[in-house]
């Protein structure tokens, strides 16, 4: 008798536990609201919050439908992603970034949002840069809930006191470093990042140089379909690159990232910083008002500086079962007076062109990034090489053997032929 | 009456569990170190022979990174040991405030390993971290050094973290079995006029044997096969000099995107892990641990 209460009992436990461990994990569904599942991928504490709050304003306007936001930690958010999308998990909307939007419509995960946008009235105010950001293969399949473009943020008491004035060239800005630089006083005119996203001021110093020669829908490659890094325009480019780092940079920049290179330029310790707008509001918090001021990017030798503006936003999953109500999200979220209202809290450059007539972005810091985009034959953007498989890795391969070279370990002829040799592999391997 | 049907159904979780969330990962990862396997294409996944593991041997990063594992085991668990133990004997003594200090003490083995890499990552920094400052007031060095930055520091650097790391854990373990030890046992040497190295050497030492042995073989398989402290010091650079296999393989993974490769690595570590046991079973077998 006690046995069998016993055996009853124990089949009960092991039955409970192995249906509560394989289901327990699952959400529930309310009947009469639909569900939309939203995730998030370049994630901050501040950011998750203001786009909680609209989110929060959303729901009131539509009660009928319900929005999960789920906020993984930045590291981790587009692994995250990708293996939720991999595993069928329901997911209705996503953050997509310009790096992996190529992988994910490859991958046939993503919607294209076309057909939702021709019947959407503010579509025609997005910008032709957004737009361009958020398109592979001619469809539209993000709108960027903001763009990030990179600017030069200098120390305007450091340039007062010796009389200079910004550089606008590249070789300017070398011989301006040079002049600020003094590793008595711990003092250098350059904040350097060879560690993490060095890539960003090889290539952006590399296209600067190619100039007209580069081709900009496909901009690894110039327009005779040799790689950027192939010509002697390169060569040059990177000889200044190597100048720079060695008189007007610290040397344990070589191994800096993101933090180390925005922290020694608030901390008082570098002069130049090319940097997104999304650093303004670290530099308002540390800084003195009036110790840091904005200029445009550096051109080449022919006068010219080519720029890629960046950016993630709202795309649509392609497994998704309520995809009007996921669009109606994202129309909203997109609409220009949300998405004006996040960008400047946030420091991102709208997705509507009529927002830069608001008075907050012709003044201050974000005017630059206006002015440039004024002059759009001396600010060229053009489109990175997000559609190659090995764009993702690129950055890594360009970190590690750019430092080999810094540290003397390759010659500047071997360094640029490897990365002439990674492209080329990569427009062969893109053909087949 | 049926006790066996009972106890087979009572552990029909943790089987499932154990099969699910560890040997089938386990035996996907095998078979994806024989396959094209990349995010950015996973429409074309197909199996390639051992093209991963030739393609890794051809790379001279991971023999860079084959060498770096050997160096930062062993130096991370020699040094993580004797400190380690010379803790756990300096803790054995009943002081006041003993406790709040051990607690002291490890609580760097609470902290994850990742933001352990952080704070050194800052600490290094040669133009503003704390280390640097503090070799300058104290008049030991004229100039600034370049912690991560320079090859021949990088990689010392990162197993100095690594040690500091790691004591709390040897400290923890020795010292409960040291306090494990009988006391008389000490009162007899005394008697018979054993000194402190000579009872260091004939009684504690071989009293807590099998806890050294068992400790030093976990310790030196964490350490290798965990990549966090790296990611967040060095990312494995500069230039590749720091990078250890486990975190060439999330480099793979992270920045690739290419779980064939990264699964290729992951059975290579595997098979030296197998050995490195085997290996070590066998040397420390010879004693019978614990007996003297």
């Amino acid at each position: 008798m006690r046995l069998k209460k016993m055996k009853a009992i124990t089949l009960l436990l092991s039955a409970v536990l192995t249906v509560g461990l394989i289901a327990g994990c699952g959400g529930k569904q309310e009947s009469d609201k639909v569900t939309i599942r939203m995730i998030e991928s370049l994630t901050s504490p501040k950011r998750t919050e203001l786009i909680q709050a609209m989110l929060d304003k959303f729901q009131e306007d539509n009660p009928k439908i319900k929005v999960e936001l789920i906020s993984p930690p930045f590291d981790q958010a587009d692994n995250k992603i990708r293996t939720m999308l991999g595993s069928k998990e329901e997911i209705d909307i996503l953050e997509v970034r310009d790096l992996n939007v190529a992988e994910f419509v490859n991958n046939g995960y993503i919607e294209p949002l076309n057909a939702y946008t021709d019947k959407w009235s503010d579509f025609a105010t997005v910008s032709a840069v957004s737009k361009s950001v958020g398109t592979v293969g001619g469809k539209l399949y993000f709108l960027p809930n903001g763009l990030y473009q990179r600017q030069m943020f200098y120390r305007a008491d450091w340039f007062k006191e010796l009389g200079l004035n910004p550089p606008t060239t590249w070789e300017e800005l070398y011989e301006t470093a040079k002049k600020l630089t003094d590793p008595s006083k711990n003092r250098f005119g350059f904040s350097f990042r060879g560690g993490a996203g060095s890539n960003g001021t090889t290539d952006s110093m590399i296209l600067a140089y190619n100039g007209d020669k580069v081709n900009l829908e496909d901009s690894m490659f110039t327009k005779d379909g040799a790689t950027i890094y192939s010509t002697p325009e390169a060569k040059a480019a990177m000889e200044l690159y190597l100048k720079l780092y060695k008189d007007a940079s610290p040397p344990d920049s070589i191994n800096w990232g993101f933090q180390e290179q925005v922290q020694a330029f608030t901390s008082g310790v570098t002069g130049i910083l090319l940097q997104d707008p999304d650093v303004i509001q670290s530099l308002q918090e540390k800084m003195e008002e009036g110790t840091w001021a904005t200029a445009p990017l550096q051109t080449g030798p022919t006068g010219k500086a080519l720029f890629a503006a960046g950016g993630a936003g709202w795309g649509m999953s392609s497994k998704s079962k309520h995809k009007e109500e996921a669009w109606k999200l994202i129309e909203y979220l997109s609409s220009p007076e949300v998405n004006t209202k996040f960008s400047k809290d946030y420091g991102l450059i709208p997705l509507h062109t009529t927002a830069t007539e608001d008075e907050y972005f012709k003044t201050g810091p974000y005017k630059t990034l206006i002015d440039m985009s004024d002059k759009p034959d001396t600010f060229v953007n053009y489109k990175p090489a997000f559609e190659y498989p090995g764009n993702g890795q690129w950055g890594q391969v360009a970190m590690e053997t750019g430092q080999a070279l810094l540290l003397n370990k390759a010659t500047l002829d071997e360094t640029l032929k490897k990365w002439d040799s990674y492209w080329t592999e990569q427009k062969a391997s893109l053909k087949q | 009456m049926n006790n066996r049907k009972i106890i087979l159904t009572g552990l029909i979780p943790a089987l499932l569990l154990v099969l699910v969330f560890t040997y089938y990962p386990f035996l996907r990862g095998i078979i994806m170190a024989f396959q094209e396997y990349k995010l950015f294409n996973l429409s074309h996944v197909h199996f390639i022979g051992i093209d991963n593991f030739k393609n890794a041997f051809q790379d001279p990063k991971f023999i860079m990174a084959l060498q770096n594992s050997a160096y930062w085991v062993f130096c991370s668990l020699i040094l993580q040991f004797l400190f380690g133990l010379t803790l756990a004997l300096m803790l054995k003594k009943k002081f006041r405030g003993r406790g709040i200090y051990q607690g002291l003490v490890f609580y760097s083995w609470a902290l994850s390993g990742f933001l352990i890499g952080m704070i050194w990552k800052w600490m290094f920094n040669s133009q503003i971290g704390v280390i640097n400052d503090l070799l300058l007031r104290f008049g030991f060095i004229q100039e600034r050094i370049g912690f991560l930055s320079e090859q021949k520091w990088a990689m010392m650097s990162v197993i100095i973290a690594n040690v500091w790391y790691g004591v709390a854990f040897f400290a923890i373990m020795l010292l409960a079995a040291l306090q494990s030890v009988p006391s008389e046992l000490y009162e007899a040497a005394e008697m018979d006029g054993a000194g402190g190295v000579r009872r260091l050497w004939n009684i504690t030492l071989p009293y807590i044997k099998p806890t050294i042995i068992s400790t030093l073989m976990l310790r030196a398989i964490w350490i290798f096969n965990d990549p966090s402290l790296i990611y967040g010091l060095t990312n494995g650079g500069p230039a590749g000099s720091t990078h250890i296999l486990s975190s060439l393989m999330l480099e793979h993974i992270i920045y690739g995107g290419d779980y064939g490769a990264a699964s290729a690595i992951g059975i290579i570590m595997i098979v030296i892990l197998l050995l490195y046991t085997i290996f070590f079973l066998s040397v420390t077998k010879a004693e019978k641990a614990g007996e003297f």
